[in-house]
Parts: C-alpha cells; sequence; structure tokens
C-alpha cells in the first residue's frame, strides 16, 4: 500500500480512537461515542492531508476543525444539539497539549544556574508556545465558524 | 399585615424561587463545562416558562448571577459554583429539561425535582472503564505524536493508572492543580520507566504522551468560544486555568525526568 495513503489511515485511525477516549472522559453517551470517533478519523485525516500538501500545523488544523464542525451539522437529525459536543471531542486529539509542556520545559532550561545553548533553546520554546496559541486560535476558529454561519434553533 | 398576606412580598418570593431554580440550572450547566451562551440561554428558558422576564445574568468562574423581574417587581440572586469538569451526558439531559420548563406548566418544586433526579441518575461509565478509555487515547495521542510501537503498551498503562490516580484525587478534594502535577509525574515516570525498559528511541515523546489526560482541551476550546460569543472575563479566567494546568503538569513531567536521571 501507498506509504502516504497508510500514513493518513494510520492518523485517523488514532484520531478516531483518541476522540473515542477522550469522549468517554466527557461522558459522551454509547450511541453518540460512533459520532465523536468519526469526527476524529474525519478531523485527523483532513489535518494529515494538509501537512502532506505542504500547509504549516496550524492552517492544516484549521481546516481539520472547520471540516469537522460542518460535517456534524450534515447529521443534525441524528444528533440534535449534540452536533457541537461531537465536533469538539473529534478536534481533541489535534490539540497541542505537548507543545505545550516541552514549551515549558524549555523556558525551565533557559532559566538553568548554566544554561547551555540558552538562545537556541529559548527560540525553540518561544516557537512551541506561539504554535500551542495559533494552533489553539485555529482549532477555535474552526469549529466556531460554521457555528455561527449555520445557525440553528436547537438548544 | 402579614408577610403572607403582602402581595409585593408574595411575588418577590415567588421571583426568588424562580430565580434560585434557574441559577441551580446555570450551575450545573458551568459545572458540566457547557459554554457561558448555553448556560444563558438555558437559565433564560427556565424563566420564560414561568413568565417571568430575565434583566441579566452575569457569568463568573465561581459564582453566578441572575436578575428576574416580573411587573413592579425585580430580585437578583446570585449562587457559587463548583468545580468546573465535563459532563455531556447531564448538560444535555439539563437542555431537554429547559425546553420542557420554557413550554410552560411545570412548578419549581417539580423542576427542583426533575434537576435532582437527572443529577442522581443521569447515567456516567465506570472510572474504571474511564481509566482505560483514557489510557487508550494517550497511546492514541502518542501515536499520533510518532512514539515508537514498543512504547505504546507503556503509555497506555500510564495514562490507565494516572486516571485513576486523578479519580482517587478528586474524591478526596485535592486541589485541582496540585492533583495535575502528581498526575503528570505518576504518569511521566510510569510511561517513561516502561518506554525505556521496552527499549524505546522514543522515550520523552512517551513521557509527554503519557501526561495528555491532563490537556484541557474542552476549558481551552470554550475559552475561545466564550470570548467570541462575548463572554471576555469568563473566557479569560478559563484560559487562565488552562495554562495553570499545563504549568503544574510540566512540573510533574520535570520530576518524573528528573526521577528518571534525565536531567
Amino acid at each position: 500500500m501507498d506509504p502516504a495513503l497508510l500514513h493518513v489511515l494510520h492518523q485517523a485511525l488514532f484520531g478516531a480512537l483518541a476522540a473515542a477516549g477522550f469522549g468517554v472522559l466527557f461522558n459522551i453517551g454509547p450511541k453518540t461515542l460512533g459520532w465523536a470517533m468519526a469526527a476524529g478519523a474525519l478531523a485527523l485525516t483532513v489535518r494529515t492531508l494538509g501537512q502532506n500538501a505542504g500547509w504549516s500545523l496550524e492552517a492544516a488544523s484549521f481546516a481539520a476543525a472547520l471540516a469537522a464542525s460542518s460535517a456534524v451539522r450534515f447529521v443534525r437529525m441524528w444528533l440534535g444539539a449534540a452536533r457541537n459536543s461531537v465536533a469538539l471531542a473529534g478536534c481533541i486529539p489535534m490539540v497541542p497539549g505537548a507543545f505545550m509542556s516541552q514549551a515549558i520545559l524549555g523556558l525551565l532550561a533557559v532559566t538553568a544556574p548554566q544554561p547551555e545553548n540558552e538562545i537556541a533553546i529559548f527560540v525553540m520554546a518561544m516557537e512551541y508556545l506561539l504554535r500551542v496559541a495559533f494552533t489553539l486560535g485555529a482549532i477555535g476558529a474552526g469549529l466556531a465558524i460554521p457555528t455561527y454561519l449555520l445557525r440553528t434553533r436547537d438548544f | 399585615m402579614t408577610d403572607s398576606a403582602d402581595p409585593v412580598l408574595t411575588k418577590h418570593r415567588e421571583l426568588e424561587r424562580i430565580a434560585m431554580v434557574a441559577l441551580r440550572a446555570a450551575r450545573l450547566f458551568l459545572e458540566s463545562g457547557a459554554r457561558v451562551k448555553v448556560v444563558h440561554e438555558g437559565a433564560e428558558l427556565i424563566v420564560k416558562g414561568f413568565g417571568v422576564s430575565c434583566v441579566g445574568m452575569r457569568a463568573g468562574y465561581a459564582s453566578h448571577e441572575i436578575t428576574v423581574s416580573h411587573g413592579q417587581n425585580t430580585i437578583t440572586r446570585m449562587t457559587a459554583v463548583g468545580p468546573h469538569g465535563v459532563n455531556h451526558r447531564l448538560d444535555h439531559a439539563l437542555r431537554a429539561l429547559c425546553v420542557r420548563v420554557s413550554q410552560g406548566g411545570m412548578t419549581v418544586d417539580e423542576i427542583d425535582r426533575e434537576i435532582d433526579r437527572l443529577t442522581r441518575e443521569t447515567a456516567r461509565y465506570h472510572p474504571a472503564v474511564v481509566a482505560v478509555a483514557v489510557g487508550i487515547a494517550c497511546a492514541s495521542f502518542g501515536q499520533l505524536l510518532g512514539i515508537d510501537w514498543v512504547a505504546t503498551g507503556p503509555v497506555l498503562v500510564a495514562g490507565t493508572v494516572g486516571q485513576f490516580v486523578r479519580h482517587a484525587l478528586r474524591q478526596r478534594h485535592l486541589n485541582y492543580y496540585v492533583i495535575a502535577a502528581v498526575v503528570a509525574f505518576v504518569a511521566a515516570a510510569l510511561g517513561g520507566f516502561g518506554a525505556r525498559a521496552f527499549g524505546s528511541t522514543t522515550v520523552p515523546l512517551s513521557m509527554m504522551a503519557s501526561i495528555l489526560l491532563l490537556v484541557p482541551g474542552v476549558p481551552a476550546t470554550n475559552a475561545q468560544l466564550d470570548i467570541m460569543d462575548g463572554y471576555p472575563s469568563m473566557g479569560s479566567a478559563r484560559a487562565v486555568t488552562v495554562v495553570m494546568v499545563m504549568v503544574f503538569a510540566t512540573v510533574g513531567v520535570w520530576l518524573a525526568e528528573f526521577t528518571l536521571g534525565m536531567h
């Protein structure tokens, strides 16, 4: 099988599993959990395809969140008001928590008594920090835009 | 004139009960991880069900206020809000109740009883199921980050144990941020130790993946959505808690790295 396709399938599978795992933590019901897995698979597929096409992580995350948030509007009849939570659960695997920790660890290393390569470490930590901020912003914007453009009266 | 015979006082007491039951729903919404817009809409639906108008609401991170009025009478009440969690099924059961109340015909006592029933009976997964699911989520996160296959099992175990520890510490009402540090230490140390024992070449990444159960994804996105909805104070409060959780989680990872001799 084509390695690029295999990579997309790998990311989609683990995106779905991560979304399901977090769905259980968020007490999403068993029936809705399947939709959360589908949203996770879709989001990670779009993000991976975007990154394979040379997009930045932030741009690919935005497209992925936009796709997940738009897709749940088409299954409104089954999901009702739960669709926003499903889209959110699907996007949780893209939250850059590891970058945040690496950024803070980098800043801790800069403030050590005798740091080595402190400028390089600081630049790397700031890069991680900015990526966290931009990626979180991109996910939030991607989730929100369809919600505002395609308003419904569901509560 | 006695209190009970005074129509103004009687009206105030009725308004107070309506305000308090709307606040109770609002508090539960916030504790279930709902956006402020949902909290306000839910409380307004309840108030509307009694033919009373909602003058305004203020959602704070630790308290919620509502002002309701009917005719010449206006009343403002406030309630404390407990720890913010995420409970999707309770959130949606409450939404359905708010819609029912808005259609009229329910008394305050009936709503109170229904809220009692929902908080008591809304289904939750067994803590063991949640722990294993969280372990699977961490291992999946690890695969997305690029850990090698031999590290996947240790990360799954570390995430599962981390969630067990988090659940146990929450039962003891330990500080939210201290829990983050303890869980991060336990999960990162276990994940790192296991990955190293199995000959993984991605030990630091495995340690990061093991603590991803702590990433406050819902508050992080809610923070942004609250700001977009026009509630910047709540959005900022949520964003600050996200940063604080990650700072404490990083302290746990740093201690785990120190314990494993990585510094």
